[in-house]
């Protein structure tokens, strides 16, 4: 599978983004939901970078991707007064928007639409994104996560590619890969208790 | 299903991938208020946030933050390059058009002074026609059957003044012009004119004005510095006696 070839490659450039800006954002958040423009450019300076490469990494597309990234923003800036700005994580909640936006996209362009949609768009509740603890991003967590993601067989590793970046469910994996579903979805829940175990160990180091 | 059998999907439930039965069972454990269940979401939501980040970096187009800055209607306060050169090239097209307006402004004014010397030629010649149309104009010719002065006439009128129509003049220096000269009997010469030959060596001066025939003794020019003088600096090249006619 020839996206497998890059994940090896990945960067953590973006990662370390949303850790190191995590902790000042309660005060950005505030000035965003009190509708200052400035503060929306700041907020695009610290994750539009990172948005449009997660976006590009999904949808192979530079014309569609700063389409998708314009609406990322705009659903933020429309959806930031329900945000927890005390305990909320902006780069997470805004990484998800990017990320089911570019699904969305895919999904669109495959004709699959309307229920999935709305799923997404449940799923991007800014009060989702309160009481996040900051061990739960640091860096440290994070070398870990990449670390153990290598680790994975390569059958693991495809189908955690398929379900962030390709937003696959586990049948669609199924069809895809040609294999039966019960296999899949061992590959899955391994793959994720592997990743997760990695993040336990870490936050009890 | 109980919460510990649900706890393998959260990641899929947060990436909106869960289906059927453990989809339903996780958001009616939610809306039921299960900490067990929110505490896994949260943690969940965390692990795909990581996961999210560890991409290859791409940079995006600087004009990306301004559609961005635009959706929610803040235009970008300063000017983009290409304002910037459509500026330059405004200005460019003014100070040229202000060039243009001011050269105009100088071919209108040469065309205007070009215009008053032809309109006084004009009158001059007018009237030098009349002159010479009037009966009590008096002929005077010069040079004829000299070897090579100056030739021509000279026309006298009590009324109208005196007319030199002079050929074979001689070439002028640099800065020099013919002055005709009226010069009474026992009198010192009066400036009648500066004139200046044609490439073939025609002149023509005309005095305009009355004139006491009875005083006038002589009509002579020349050669004076362009400025004029006051008195004849040089040997006259014609003087045609006018006197008693």
């Amino acid at each position: 599978m020839r996206f497998l070839n890059y994940l090896p490659a990945l960067l953590v450039y973006g990662l370390l983004q949303v850790l190191l800006r995590y902790k000042d954002e309660s005060d950005l958040a505030r000035r965003l939901k009190a509708r200052e423009p400035r503060a929306m450019e700041d907020l695009y300076d610290r994750y539009g970078r990172l948005a449009y490469s997660l976006i590009y990494r999904v949808v192979r597309n530079a014309a569609a991707a700063e389409d998708l990234v314009q609406e990322t923003f705009l659903r933020v800036w429309n959806r930031v007064h329900s945000f927890d700005q005390q305990r909320g994580a902006l780069g997470p909640w805004i990484l998800t928007v990017a990320r089911n936006r570019a699904i969305d996209y895919l999904r669109s362009i495959d004709g699959k639409m309307s229920a999935g949609s709305l799923e997404l768009d449940r799923l991007e509740n800014p009060a989702l994104f309160s009481a996040f603890d900051d061990s739960a991003l640091s860096i440290d967590r994070a070398r870990r996560l990449k670390s153990a993601f290598e680790k994975l067989n390569p059958n693991q590793r495809m189908v955690i590619e398929l379900a962030y970046f390709e937003g696959l469910s586990q049948t669609e994996m199924a069809d895809r890969m040609k294999q039966p579903l019960g296999t899949v979805k061992t590959w899955v829940r391994s793959a994720l208790k592997a990743l997760r175990d990695e993040l336990m160990e870490a936050a009890s180091a | 299903m109980s919460c510990e059998e649900l706890a393998n999907m959260y990641e899929l439930y947060a990436l909106g991938l869960a289906e059927g039965e453990e989809k339903m069972e996780i958001a009616q454990h939610l809306a039921d208020g299960c900490q067990a269940c929110r505490r896994g979401v949260h943690q969940a939501l965390a692990l795909n946030s990581l996961m999210l980040g560890q991409v290859d970096d791409v940079k995006p187009r600087a004009r990306l933050k301004r559609r961005v800055m635009a959706a929610i209607g803040v235009r970008h306060r300063s000017w983009t390059w290409a304002a910037a050169l459509a500026a330059a090239c405004m200005l460019v097209v003014a100070l040229w058009l202000g060039e243009q307006e001011r050269e105009r402004t100088a071919q209108l004014a040469d065309a205007r002074r070009e215009l008053l010397e032809v309109s006084a030629d004009r009158d001059h010649m007018a009237a030098a026609l009349r002159m010479l149309d009037q009966p009590d104009t008096i002929l005077v010719g010069f040079g004829k059957g000299q070897p090579a002065p100056p030739k021509g006439n000279v026309f006298v009128n009590g009324r109208s003044g005196v007319l030199l129509i002079a050929s074979n003049l001689p070439a002028l220096q640099p800065g020099r012009l013919f002055e005709m000269w009226v010069i009474p009997q026992g009198g010192a010469p009066r400036p009648a004119g500066m004139f200046q030959p044609s490439a073939n060596g025609m002149g023509f001066n005309l005095l305009a004005g009355p004139l006491d025939l009875a005083s006038v003794g002589t009509i002579a020019v020349t050669v004076e510095p362009e400025a004029g003088s006051p008195a004849p600096t040089t040997t006259p090249i014609l003087a045609v006696p006018v006197a008693g006619l």
